[in-house]
């Protein structure tokens, strides 16, 4: 198998993805923005960062860049696995390929911090993290505050596309657990094949690192699978 | 075009017009008035800074280059260096701060070095027009570290009156590059090409070092407004891997970023230290604005470039590599193998000087033969403050005071964990970073307490290196070298450069004594407004080899039943420069470290440490002994708190003295301490043990008790808990 | 009586805009011809004021104060009448 990791002007999280991928011994690549053929990639990763500065809105200048439209196609006709961390959520979020918007933090700030979140809906990519499952993730971002169009909360939850929610130690969901101003302390989305999260899993590789649970995420999603078209 | 317009004495004037044989044009004076002026040529400072150890078996690389190197180990050497942009910040506080960072970045990136880390030190007063600008400094250290992926893993920040309009903003930045690896300004060869890399060339920060940095504040601080640059750390982070794979390819023979004095600097730089002189051709200079005139082009300060030199040969193999990071390259001159830059603009002559002439003529100032042992000499006593009672509240006030309070609400503003090398971020005494594919690791601390200079200057730099080294020393790891962020007055006034001198010599005799040498640093002068100095502020980085930076030693109580002693406890304990004298209304004095005592402590806590013997420990620093107990306290596992047994008589000064040298630890097997350190010659006092209470208690005399739960409250800034 | 004013914000001529400037480069990619790419705020307030002229002067003298940074902002000030 062999995972993509696009790589953007101002993308800085492309070389601990891929060393994440490497400790989990598996074969990467990366992908330069101007590429437009992702045939021989089997799962794509969009790391973190500051593309393009994040001048505008963030991730809304990456959303155009041509690997996005090949991204786009190889998801409606093959349903690649996505996954996008941090800036490449809010990159996803732009192109339209999840549903929201990633707004400024409520308190105006860029945090970094070790957040609890909790598994909401299980989710065929990620075998063994059942719902309920609690994972200890860092957090680096100013822009992380999940926002949906009014009325558009229910049909997330409903159709079970609300992958994470930050919560307290204990893994309850409340306002103080919420780090960033996020509706309903979401911390990760899903539609189809394509997953995005604000927390860095590849920042949690080792307990030394402070958590070693994004390695329990990331090999999870190394498993899983989806049938075309689910 | 007056010299006075570009900064320059009629004096210096005249040396000029007698280094040149006649009078220089407006261009040629606005150069030398760059390059002349305090911020680049160090001219008050040079001679005090050739008194401080340079030397040591790490040393790869020392002052005189963009930054300093030590040898990590036999893969990877460690470029660092500290740099202050404290006008720009008071100006422009998320800009000034923001290019600040950049600046530093570059200076590592021109070493070849990947960045790894940066830390920062920040000074400010204690009105509500500081607290604006430590939030708008605080906003642009992380737009720029955290958006070019560089992790701020340590830092500090204290305050005081004198830096209400003076405010200090200095960044470390550290990174590694392999072993073998020499690139750097030195390189450039007759023939090889200039190239300039990165942004557009705007007006934007034109005099920023002349008349900004090397000036007194006063109202007309107001219209050099204009004058401001914004930092690009999207172009930053383009610039810094096109610049690291034009270095990794081995295409160069030179790298010197662009600073303050942007390329007046950069090009004089280059040719001195090569030994060459160089043709500039400016019209080729890709410009943001039209109509730049020449002076404008070679003095704009514009962030984001960096200067290649590479031979003819070259120049095409880079362009392809540098092509995919889609940053302007653009050939701008070349070197020559005399002593002369040569500016041309439209194939006219627009400037014609010898690059000695502007980067290695600037007169000195002189000193006097007796002002090395001058500043040596203890200052007038001043009355040591030693209290008479002990109150309780002391401690909540102490941890509630702006020097020792929790820093969180500052560094979570910062990326500490990207690049994922932090095995210990901020809030510990020093961060450890691991390095990936060696079992040695580096550890960083930054220390530059201005409060206990504020009265005997050489007592200051003396007790920052000295905490420094503590502060390694508590991570048992090896200092391998020291960089100096010198933050004083203005040094035209006899008493401010006495206290500048006196500074350098206490950082001169604790480097030598601690036995590390100082690769590098920055100068800051004349932080002054209307007539009024800052504390002479001595921003030391110090940077070390961890053994085992993969489980970095604990600074918390960690079991039950082990014992708490201070090692090296201060002989004749004062409050003399500490947060409580502070709060007292009675500063005093920092008592002098007695710097071979101090240097044996660490080495012994360094070896009880890597022996397993002391299982914790915390440098006393800010708030003194009880402060460091109660960090312990409020870091350790919940329930675990701490038994404290001292003698009634001087607790206020046990307690909150900040003398040098101590540090709290933790032992499992106490008489195993004592016995080492008897035979270590080093002094150490028991003081307590570990208990399954969460408070800090404490018998001497009376009994006090403070649940963790209030001293955490008071240390976080909770209203009504520890305020004075 | 009651005005909106809208202020609008922007960086000095010569003042580099990094965000305009790579904002300018995507549009380009896009096919879209542009140039001078900057980018601005726009803050409306709503104030009570005795005619359109002092509302004015209470909206420059918000940008003057807060609004905008002197340092590298310039900024533009406009009434209506609600």
């Amino acid at each position: 198998m062999t995972v993509g990791v696009l790589v953007f002007p101002g993308s800085n999280c492309d070389w601990d993805t891929v060393h994440a991928l490497e400790d989990l011994k598996t074969e990467c690549r990366t992908i330069w923005y101007t590429e437009t053929d992702l045939r021989g990639l089997d799962r794509v990763i969009l790391p973190g960062g500051f593309a393009y500065g994040d001048y505008l809105r963030s991730g809304a200048l990456a959303a155009h860049a041509p690997v996005m439209a090949a991204l786009e196609r190889r998801v409606a006709e093959t349903a690649l696995p996505v996954l996008g961390i941090c800036n490449g959520f809010q990159i996803l979020c732009e192109r339209g390929l999840l549903p929201g918007a990633l707004r400024n933090n409520a308190s105006g700030q860029f945090r970094c911090s070790l957040e609890t979140v909790r598994v909401t809906a299980a989710h065929p990519l990620f075998p063994g993290l059942a719902a309920g499952t609690l994972l200890r993730l860092p957090i680096a971002h100013h822009e992380g505050s999940y926002t949906v169009p009014p009325g558009g909360l229910g049909a997330l939850f409903e159709q079970q596309q609300v992958f994470l929610q930050y919560a307290d130690a204990d893994g309850v969901v409340q306002a103080y657990a919420n780090p960033n101003g996020s509706v309903a302390n979401i911390a990760g989305v899903s539609r189809g094949s394509v997953v995005g999260l604000m927390p860095h899993p590849e920042r949690a590789m080792e307990s030394y690192l402070g958590s070693a649970d994004g390695r329990r995420l990331l090999s999870s999603w190394l498993e899983g699978g989806m049938r075309h078209g689910a | 075009m007056e010299p006075s317009a570009v900064g320059l004495t009629e004096a210096e004037y005249q040396t000029i017009a007698d280094l040149l044989g006649r009078q220089p044009n407006d261009l040629e004076l606005g150069l030398f008035g760059v390059l002349w002026s305090e911020h680049c040529s160090y001219k008050s400072s040079k001679t005090l800074l050739g008194w401080l150890p340079h030397e040591g078996p790490a040393v790869v690389q020392g002052p005189g280059e963009n930054a300093g190197v030590v040898r990590l180990n036999d893969a990877w050497d460690i470029a660092f260096k500290v740099e202050s942009h404290n006008h720009p910040s008071y100006v422009e506080p998320v800009q000034g701060a923001a290019t600040g960072v950049g600046g530093i970045i570059r200076d590592i990136v021109a070493m070849g070095a990947r960045p790894l880390a940066l830390a920062d030190s920040l000074r400010f007063g204690l009105d509500a027009a500081s607290r604006h600008l430590l939030a708008g400094v605080v906003t642009g250290i992380g737009q720029y570290g955290n958006a070019i992926g560089i992790p701020t893993v340590t830092g500090e920040a204290s305050f005081g009156h004198s830096y209400r309009k003076n405010p200090l903003v200095n960044v470390l930045c550290l990174g590694i590059r392999p072993t073998g690896r020499t690139i750097g300004a030195g390189g450039a060869r007759p023939g090889d090409q200039l190239i300039l890399l990165g942004q557009k060339t705007g007006r934007d920060g034109i005099h920023g070092a002349s008349l900004l940095a090397s000036q007194d504040f006063g109202a007309e601080a107001e219209t050099m407004r204009p004058t401001v640059q914004v930092g690009d750390p999207f172009m930053g982070k383009l610039l810094m891997e096109a610049t690291l794979a034009a270095v990794a390819s081995g295409r160069l023979s030179a790298v010197q970023d662009l600073g303050a004095a942007g390329l007046t600097s950069s090009i004089a730089e280059l040719c001195y230290r090569s030994g060459a002189g160089a043709d500039l051709w400016l019209d080729r200079v890709p410009c943001r604005e039209t109509g730049m005139t020449p002076y404008d082009i070679m003095l704009s300060e514009t962030q984001e470039r960096m200067l290649l030199v590479a031979a003819v040969g070259e120049v095409d193999d880079l362009r392809r590599l540098v092509d995919h990071f889609e940053i302007p390259f653009t050939v701008i001159g070349q070197v020559v193998a005399t002593d002369r830059l040569t500016v041309w603009f439209h194939g006219e002559r627009a400037a014609e000087v010898a690059p000695s002439y502007l980067a290695g003529a600037c007169p000195r100032r002189p000193l006097a033969a007796e002002l090395s042992t001058a500043v040596r000499q203890p200052v007038a006593a001043d009355p040591s403050p030693i209290p008479l009672t002990f109150e309780p509240d002391w401690l909540l006030q102490v941890l509630a005071a702006p020097d020792c309070r929790d820093r969180e609400a500052i560094y979570r503003q910062y990326d500490s964990t990207i690049q994922t090398n932090t095995t210990q971020g901020p809030g510990h005494d020093a961060a450890v970073l691991r390095v990936r594919g060696s079992a040695e690791g580096i550890c960083l601390a930054v220390s530059g307490p201005g409060r206990w200079a504020a009265r005997d200057a050489y007592a200051g730099g003396a007790g920052a290196v000295s905490r420094v080294i503590r502060q390694l020393a508590t991570q048992a790891a090896s200092p391998l070298g020291l960089t100096d962020g010198i933050n004083a007055g203005n040094p035209d006034r006899p008493q401010e450069f006495r206290a500048l001198a006196a500074l350098l010599a206490g950082i001169a005799d604790a480097a030598r004594a601690l036995d590390t040498p100082v690769t590098g640093g920055n100068v800051s002068l004349h932080n002054e407004t209307d007539g009024e100095a800052i504390w002479p502020t001595a921003v030391i980085g110090g940077v070390g080899r961890h053994f085992r930076p993969l489980q970095p030693y604990r600074d918390a109580f960690l079991r039950v039943g082990e014992r708490v002693y201070l090692i090296n406890p201060d002989p004749a304990p004062n409050l003399g420069g500490s947060v409580l004298a502070g709060l007292l209304g009675n500063l005093g004095s920092y008592p002098r470290p007695d710097l071979p005592r101090d240097a044996a402590c660490y080495r012994f806590l360094a070896e009880m440490l890597r022996a397993g013997i002391v299982t914790a420990s915390r440098s006393v620093g800010d708030g003194g002994v009880l402060t460091a107990i109660a960090r312990m306290a409020m870091d350790s596992p919940s329930r675990l708190g701490v038994r404290l047994f001292l003698p009634a008589d001087g607790l206020g000064a046990r307690g909150f003295g900040e003398g040098s040298g101590q540090v709290v630890v933790t032992v499992g097997d106490g008489e195993r301490l004592e016995g080492d350190a008897d035979r270590a010659g080093v002094r150490v006092l028991e003081m307590g043990i570990v208990v399954a209470d969460a408070a800090v208690s404490l018998e001497a005399g009376h009994s006090y008790r403070w649940d963790i739960s209030r001293l955490r409250r008071a240390w976080r800034g909770v209203p009504g808990e520890g305020e004075a | 009586m009651r005005y909106r004013i809208a202020v609008e914000v922007m960086l000095k001529p010569a003042i580099l805009d990094p965000a305009g400037q790579a904002t300018e480069g995507i549009l380009q990619q896009m096919g879209f011809s542009a140039e001078d790419v900057r980018i601005g705020k726009r803050i409306t307030v709503e104030t009570e004021a005795d005619s359109a002229a002092a509302a004015e002067i209470a909206g420059r003298q918000m940008a003057e104060k807060l609004l905008a940074n002197p340092v590298m902002e310039d900024f533009s000030v406009s009434v209506v009448a609600l």
